[in-house]
C-alpha cells in the first residue's frame, strides 16, 4: 500500500511536469496544425537559462534560495517569451498551411537551438539542486511526501485550473478553442487569426520553459539530451490526451507520468514501450486521443 | 474519409496512366547518360590517383550515405512523407551484420544470414509501422517512427548480452577476408569498389522505382491525396510500398556501413542523430531529386569532416551542426527544391528562354 | 454597395470563376442564383477573400476589397453565414455570439437582444452546445453570429439547406426583417424563398455571369426557369 502510494504521489508529480510541456505542444498543433518539433528544445533551453540565473545568484544554499529560484523561473518565462515570439516570427510564420515544410522547419529550428545550449553551456551534465525550503519531506501514512514533489503538483493544478478558466471565460480563450475548430470561420467573423496563433505559440513556449527550468531541481541535474528525450514523451501525451485538448493533455500526462513511475520502479527500460502502447491502444480505438473532438 | 479507403476499388490494373496527368515538371526530362557516366568512371579511378585510406573510407561513407540518403528521399520527397526512425532500418542492417560475422564461423553464412535477416526484418518493421500510422494523419507518421525507433534504440542499449550496450562492439576481427573466395573486405579500395557499384546499383533501382506505375502514383499522392483516392486509387496500399522499398534499401545501407566502418554502437547507427543527419543532407540536396540526396551525403560528409578538423581554431567548430540548421531553415523557406533541384529549376528556365 | 466586376477565381488549377459580373444596391435582397458547381459559394468565398480571386476587382462602398484577408473584409462591415452553417460546434450559443463580438459595449449587447428577439429558439437553446443544435438552429445561430456586429452587407449561402420546411419558413421569415436595415446577397437553390425575398436576381453558369432582372420577371417566366435552373 505504502509503495503504491509512493508510486501514485511520485507519478502525479512527473505527470504535472509532463502536463506543462504538453499543454503548450497541444494548443499549438490543436490551433495551428503546427507539429512543433522545436518544442523539446525550447524547453531545454528555458531549463538551461533558469538554472543559469539561480545558479549565478546563489543557487540552493542557504534560506535566501527560493529567491533565486522565483528569479530563475522568472527568467525561463522571459526567455520562453523572447524564444517563443522570435521563432514564430521568423520561422513557423512562413509556412502556415504546409505540413511538411513545418515539420521541416521546427526541426530546423530544434537542431539550432540543442546546439545553442551546447555552445552557451556545454555538454556536460549540470547538477541543480532544490531551494532549502521546498529540500524537505514530510511522512503521512508511512508514506514521505517530498516538498519539492508537492510543490510541483501544486503548480501543475494552478496552471492547469488558470488555463481552463482561460479557456472557458476569456475572449481569447473562446477565440483558441473556436480556432482549434475552425480557423477559416474565425477568420470571417473578423478576427486577425494570426495574431492569435503568435499568442498561443508564445504562451505554450512559455509553459515549457517554466516546465523545463522546474525539471533540474526535480531530477537534480540537467543535460542537453533532455529535450529530445521529454520531446517524444510530450508527444505521446498529446496523442493520447487528443490534439489541442488542455483537459486530455492533463489526463494524458499524469497516465504517463503514473506509468513512468510504475515501470521506473519495477522494470526502468520498459516505460517508453509501455506508454507507446497506450498511445498505440488509443490512437487505434479513438484516433483523436482520449478528449480530442471528433472532426 | 481515409476509413473509407479500403473498400475502394482498385483501379491500378484498369488505369494505369492516370496518374501521369499530376506529373510535375520538376522531375527529371530523361536521364542524363552522360553525366552518369562520367561521374561513375571518374568515382572508378579514384583509387589510381590516390592511395589514401582515409579518403577512399570517406567516400565510401558517401556513397553508402548516399544511398541511405536516396531511400529517405523516397519518402519524403516521392511520397511527401517525414520519418524521424528511418535510423532504425540502417541499424537493423548494420547490426545484423555485425552480430552475425561476430556469432558465425562461416563468413559466408554469417553474410548471408545477416542480409537475409535485415531484409526480413526491415520488411516486417516498415510494413508495421507503416500500416499503423499511415492510416491516421500525417503528422502521426513522424511522431510514431519517431517513438519506434527510440525503442529500437533503448532495446539495443539495454539487451547488453546481445549488443554489449551502449559501447558497442567492434568486429574489424571478423570481417572476412577471403569472402567467396575472392573479396577481401579487410581491404578499403575493395569495401570502395563495394560501395560504388552499390551506390549505382541502388540508384539504377530506385529510378526504376520511381518511373514505375507505382512510383508515378505516389507521386500523384503527394501532390494531391483526395484527388488520387477519389480516382479510386488505395492510397495507403502505395504508402506502404513506398514505406517497404525505403526501409528495406535502408536496412541494405546498414550492411555495406557495417562493411565499411566495422563498429556498431546504438547512437550512430540507430540514433534520432542519424535519422536528422539523414533529413539534412536529403533536404539541402534537393528533395524529390535522388541526386540531390547523393550530393547533400557528400555536402555534409565532407564539410562536417572538414569543420570537426578547424575545431583546434576555435571549439565553436565542434558545433558545426549550427551551421547546417541555419542552412536547412534557409533551404525549407526559401529554396523548398534544395541545391539540385534549385540549379535544375535554373537550367531548364535558361533553356525555355532561349 | 457591392459591385463585383469580371471576378476571375482558381481552385489549384481549376478556373471557377471565369468572369463574374454582378452588383448589389443598398437596402435590396440580390439573389445569386445557378445549378450545382456553377460557382455561387466560390463568388462569396472569393468576396470574403476565404478563396481569393486571381483578378477582377470588388468594390464594397466604392473601395477595392479584392484579395484583402477574410478577417479585414469582415472588419469592414460584410457578414458571412457560410453554406452549411458552419458554427463553432464545442462552444455554446452564447460563446459564439461571443466570439463574433468585435466589442462588447451596449450597442453590440442590444443588437444581440434584437437578434434573439428574432430568433427565440436561439434564445431557448442559449446554454447548448452548438453541437448539438438542429439543422435550424444552427442556421440561425450562424446568421445572429454574422449580425451582431454593425453588418451593411450580408452574404448568405444557402439558408435553406438541409432545413425542415417549418424552419425554412422561420428563417425566412426573420430575413424579411433583417433586409430592411441590412442590405444581403443571397445564394439560394430553393427558387420559393429566393422568390419571396429577392429583389434582384443574377443567374451564373458555369463560371459566369449569363443572365440578369428583376425578381418578378422570374417569377412569371417559366422558361427561363427551366432553362438556367432546372425548374419549373
Amino acid at each position: 500500500m505504502e509503495l503504491h502510494l509512493t508510486l501514485i504521489f511520485n507519478g502525479i508529480a512527473t505527470g504535472m511536469l509532463i502536463f506543462l510541456l504538453a499543454a503548450g505542444l497541444s494548443l499549438i498543433f490543436g490551433l495551428m496544425s503546427v507539429l512543433n518539433f522545436a518544442h523539446g528544445a525550447l524547453f531545454m533551453f528555458g531549463a538551461y537559462a533558469g538554472t543559469y540565473v539561480y545558479i549565478l545568484l546563489g543557487g540552493w544554499a542557504g534560506g535566501w534560495s527560493i529567491f533565486y529560484f522565483g528569479l530563475g523561473l522568472l527568467a525561463a518565462a522571459v526567455i520562453g517569451i523572447i524564444l517563443g515570439f522570435i521563432v514564430e516570427r521568423t520561422t513557423i510564420r512562413q509556412v502556415y498551411g504546409d505540413h511538411l515544410r513545418q515539420i521541416l522547419v521546427t526541426t530546423g529550428v530544434m537542431l539550432v537551438v540543442m546546439e545553442l545550449v551546447r555552445v552557451f553551456w556545454g555538454s556536460n551534465v549540470i547538477q541543480v539542486g532544490r531551494p532549502q525550503v521546498l529540500d524537505g519531506r514530510t511522512e503521512m501514512m508511512n508514506v514521505l511526501f517530498g516538498h519539492y514533489r508537492l510543490f510541483i503538483i501544486a503548480f501543475g493544478v494552478i496552471v492547469l485550473v488558470g488555463m481552463l478558466i482561460m479557456l472557458k471565460k476569456s475572449k481569447i480563450g473562446l477565440v483558441v478553442r473556436a480556432g482549434v475548430e475552425n480557423k477559416e470561420m474565425v477568420q470571417a467573423l473578423g478576427i486577425n487569426v494570426r495574431r492569435v496563433f503568435t499568442f498561443v505559440f508564445i504562451f505554450g513556449t512559455t509553459l515549457a520553459c517554466i516546465g523545463g527550468f522546474l525539471w533540474g531541481p526535480y531530477q537534480g541535474q540537467i543535460n542537453p539530451n533532455m529535450g529530445m528525450d521529454l520531446m517524444l514523451i510530450a508527444f505521446i501525451v498529446v496523442a493520447i490526451g487528443g490534439m489541442g485538448s488542455v483537459g486530455g493533455s492533463a489526463v494524458a500526462a499524469i497516465l504517463v507520468g503514473l506509468s513512468e513511475a510504475y515501470m521506473a520502479y519495477f522494470f526502468p527500460p520498459g516505460a517508453l514501450a509501455v506508454n507507446m502502447l497506450i498511445m498505440a491502444v488509443v490512437l487505434l480505438v479513438k484516433p483523436t486521443g482520449l478528449l480530442g473532438a471528433t472532426r | 474519409m481515409k476509413s473509407n479507403l479500403n473498400e475502394m476499388p482498385n483501379k491500378t490494373e484498369t488505369t494505369p496512366d492516370v496518374p501521369r496527368q499530376f506529373q510535375r515538371n520538376t522531375l527529371m526530362k530523361q536521364p542524363n547518360y552522360w553525366i552518369f557516366a562520367a561521374v561513375t568512371l571518374l568515382m572508378m579511378a579514384v583509387p589510381l590517383f590516390t592511395s589514401s585510406n582515409s579518403v577512399l573510407f570517406m567516400l565510401t561513407n558517401i556513397f553508402i550515405l548516399g544511398v541511405f540518403a536516396m531511400s529517405y528521399d523516397l519518402l519524403l520527397g516521392y511520397t511527401g512523407i517525414i520519418s524521424f526512425g528511418h535510423a532504425m532500418f540502417f541499424g537493423i542492417g548494420a547490426y545484423s551484420m555485425g552480430l552475425s560475422l561476430r556469432f558465425f564461423d562461416n563468413a559466408e553464412a554469417g553474410v548471408l544470414v545477416a542480409l537475409a535477416a535485415a531484409i526480413v526484418l526491415c520488411f516486417i518493421v516498415s510494413f508495421f509501422v507503416g500500416l499503423l500510422s499511415l492510416r491516421l494523419r500525417d503528422t502521426f507518421y513522424a511522431l510514431i517512427t519517431l517513438a519506434v525507433a527510440t525503442i529500437f534504440l533503448i532495446a539495443a542499449e539495454q539487451w547488453r548480452s546481445l549488443t554489449r550496450g551502449s559501447d558497442g562492439f567492434n568486429f574489424t576481427a571478423d570481417i572476412p577476408n577471403n569472402l567467396f573466395g575472392f573479396i577481401n573486405l579487410l581491404d578499403r579500395q575493395t569495401v570502395y569498389y563495394l560501395g560504388l557499384v552499390f551506390i549505382v546499383a541502388m540508384f539504377l533501382i530506385m529510378r526504376r522505382f520511381i518511373y514505375s506505375p507505382v512510383g508515378r502514383t505516389l507521386q500523384a499522392i503527394r501532390e494531391n491525396e483526395n484527388r488520387v483516392a477519389s480516382l479510386g486509387f488505395n492510397v495507403l496500399h502505395y504508402k506502404l510500398i513506398s514505406n517497404v522499398v525505403a526501409g528495406v534499401i535502408a536496412g541494405l545501407a546498414g550492411i555495406m556501413y557495417a562493411f565499411s566502418i566495422r563498429f556498431v554502437n546504438p547512437h550512430s547507427v540507430l540514433g534520432v542523430e542519424l535519422t536528422i543527419d539523414v533529413l539534412l543532407m536529403t533536404v539541402i540536396g534537393g528533395v524529390g531529386t535522388l541526386v540531390g540526396a547523393i550530393v547533400g551525403a557528400g555536402i555534409i560528409e565532407i564539410s562536417s569532416h572538414w569543420l570537426m578538423g578547424l575545431r583546434d581554431v576555435h571549439p565553436i567548430f565542434e558545433r558545426w551542426v549550427i551551421l547546417f540548421g541555419i542552412i536547412f531553415i534557409l533551404i525549407v523557406m526559401f529554396f523548398p527544391a534544395g541545391i539540385v533541384g534549385t540549379i535544375r529549376q535554373k537550367w531548364k528556365a535558361r533553356r525555355s528562354s532561349l | 454597395m457591392l459591385k463585383v466586376n469580371q471576378l476571375q477565381t482558381y481552385i489549384e488549377q481549376f478556373h471557377i470563376l471565369q468572369g463574374v459580373e454582378f452588383e448589389v444596391p443598398e437596402g435590396q435582397v440580390t439573389v445569386i442564383l445557378g445549378r450545382n458547381g456553377a460557382g455561387k459559394t466560390t463568388t462569396m468565398r472569393s468576396i470574403m477573400g476565404l478563396t481569393p480571386a486571381k483578378s477582377g476587382e470588388i468594390l464594397f462602398q466604392g473601395k477595392n476589397i479584392m484579395a484583402l484577408p477574410p478577417y479585414v473584409t469582415a472588419k469592414k462591415g460584410i457578414g458571412y453565414v457560410p453554406e452549411d452553417q458552419d458554427i463553432f460546434g464545442t462552444l455554446t450559443v452564447e460563446e459564439n455570439m461571443r466570439v463574433a463580438m468585435r466589442k462588447e459595449d451596449k450597442a453590440t449587447l442590444e443588437r444581440q437582444e434584437w437578434i434573439l428577439s428574432l430568433f427565440p429558439d436561439l434564445k431557448a437553446a442559449w446554454k447548448r452546445k452548438g453541437g448539438n443544435l438542429s439543422g435550424g438552429q444552427k442556421q440561425m445561430l450562424s446568421i445572429g453570429r454574422a449580425l451582431v456586429n454593425e453588418t451593411p452587407l450580408l452574404l448568405i449561402d444557402e439558408p435553406s439547406k438541409g432545413l425542415a420546411p417549418i424552419m425554412v419558413k422561420k428563417v425566412m421569415e426573420a430575413l424579411q426583417i433583417i433586409k430592411n436595415d441590412t442590405t444581403v446577397l443571397l445564394v439560394e437553390q430553393n427558387f420559393m424563398m429566393a422568390s419571396r425575398i429577392g429583389d434582384y436576381f443574377y443567374i451564373l453558369d458555369e463560371g459566369r455571369t449569363v443572365y440578369q432582372g428583376e425578381m418578378e420577371q422570374l417569377r412569371k417566366d417559366e422558361e427561363l426557369r427551366k432553362k438556367y435552373l432546372g425548374i419549373s
